[in-house]
């Protein structure tokens, strides 16, 4: 190995170090960066370093933090996840279920297109009322802690999951009844509707645009607990509930997104000309975002599981 | 896939022993494990060890004024090195003793 790949080698090592979590770097980061000044950092330190960030993700070891902020931190970063999930939910409901014509169901009458609908509607009931019955309690005494220490900016953070999908909902009527209204001045210009919306056929950039917003507004409402979780710093049952609960509600939103995954590409093969899954840029978007939002949702809360159950501090 | 023979070599055992001469910072680890057992860890598996070590009060660290940081071997790692030790000490009687019964093998 020459002097410049030995560089280069010596870069890559320490930037497969950024892919350790934060809390590891702390505590290990100079350590190893002195170990690869001393023992010359090749392309083998590389990659063994970049192994072994995995397992340091999803087992964090126990000594590196306080269980409580283990479980916040994870209830954080599986909200954001979750609301992504359950965007993705919204819009393949939107491009597959609602799609009510008469057209579209002899279509889409396959029985493993059924059977993934079905599965999916009752995975994703299970999935809310998770987040509901462990989310609610922790929400409430949070923001009880936020309003006695009169503390707006994290009041107005936990109320963001109620205001924002409001607003977003208003919105999203609000577009809707205009292109209802304006009927055919809107449509003729599409080949075809991408969706229809409340039989307001929307054409595809006004759905994208809706959709692009939805996520936007997941988003938001989900960093606002996000970001009030470090600053309030609960503990107790409440996060260990939340924690248990986000645990169950990313499994049921997992297997929505299964459901949805086999639906979509029985649509693709059995119904090709159903609305929506017409293009196969579609079905080449919509798995891989799923994917790697289901692999962030399930890498979090399998942190959060794994903090409920090490023993306390 | 090759079948796995080297289990003996499991790298927090490794660690462990290593640590039981005297305390060590990573790179002397590293070079000792090399010299004396014949096995080279990289940097992620020795920290990947050494951090399920420390989580597991086996190992401890101390105090270092620079980033080379030393770790010595609690009563507990010591305690669970002398039995795995003395497991493998089982095993390899066994598998020298037959050797030399069966197959004329003069020893090491």
């Amino acid at each position: 190995m020459n002097e410049r790949q030995a560089r280069g080698a010596g870069l890559l090592a320490r930037a497969a170090l950024g892919l350790y979590p934060p809390t590891w770097r702390a505590r290990y980061g100079d350590e190893v960066r002195a170990l690869l000044d001393d023992s010359g950092a090749g392309a083998r330190a590389a990659a063994s370093l970049a192994w072994h960030a995995v397992p340091a993700w999803i087992c964090p070891s126990p000594h590196l933090h306080d269980r409580p902020a283990r479980m916040r931190a994870s209830l954080g970063a599986v909200l954001a996840a979750w609301a992504v999930l359950a965007g993705l939910a919204a819009v393949f409901a939107q491009l597959a279920q609602a799609q009510g014509s008469a057209q579209s169901l002899t279509l889409a009458s396959h029985p493993v297109i059924q059977w993934s609908y079905w599965v999916f509607d009752g995975a994703i009931v299970v999935s809310v009322l998770a987040v509901a019955t462990g989310g609610l309690p922790l929400w409430l005494r949070m923001f009880g802690d936020a309003r006695g220490a009169r503390r707006r900016r994290d009041m107005a953070c936990l109320l963001a999951p109620a205001v924002v999908p409001a607003a977003y909902l208003a919105v999203s009527a609000l577009i809707a009844g205009l292109a209802h209204q304006a009927g055919a001045r809107v449509v003729p210009s599409q080949a075809r509707p991408v969706v229809d919306l409340a039989n307001g056929n929307l054409g595809p950039w006004w759905f994208l645009a809706l959709v692009l917003l939805g996520f936007a507004a997941a988003l938001i409402s989900a960093a606002g607990p996000g970001l009030a979780l470090p600053r309030l710093r609960p503990d107790g049952p409440a996060v260990t509930r939340a924690t248990r609960a986000a645990g169950l509600a990313v499994a049921a939103m997992l297997l929505a997104g299964a459901a949805s995954i086999v639906a979509t590409v029985g649509l693709y093969l059995w119904a090709p000309a159903y609305a929506g899954y017409h293009e196969s840029w579609q079905l080449a978007s919509y798995i891989p975002v799923v994917l790697l939002a289901a692999a962030i949702a399930v890498v979090s809360a399998a942190r959060g599981i794994r903090a409920v159950r090490s023993p306390a501090a | 896939m090759r079948d796995r023979l080297d289990r003996w070599a499991d790298p927090p055992l490794l660690v462990l022993a290593s640590l039981a001469e005297e305390p060590k910072h990573g790179y002397a680890i590293t070079q000792d494990i090399a010299d004396t057992m014949g096995v080279r860890l990289s940097a992620g598996t020795l920290y990947a060890v050494i951090s399920r070590l420390e989580s597991r009060g086996l190992i401890e660290a101390l105090e270092s004024e620079d980033r080379r940081r030393p770790y010595r071997l609690t009563a507990a790692g010591a305690a669970e090195l002398a039995e795995q030790s003395e497991r493998m000490h089982q095993v390899s009687s066994v598998a020298q003793r037959r050797l030399r019964a069966n197959y004329g093998w003069a020893g090491a």
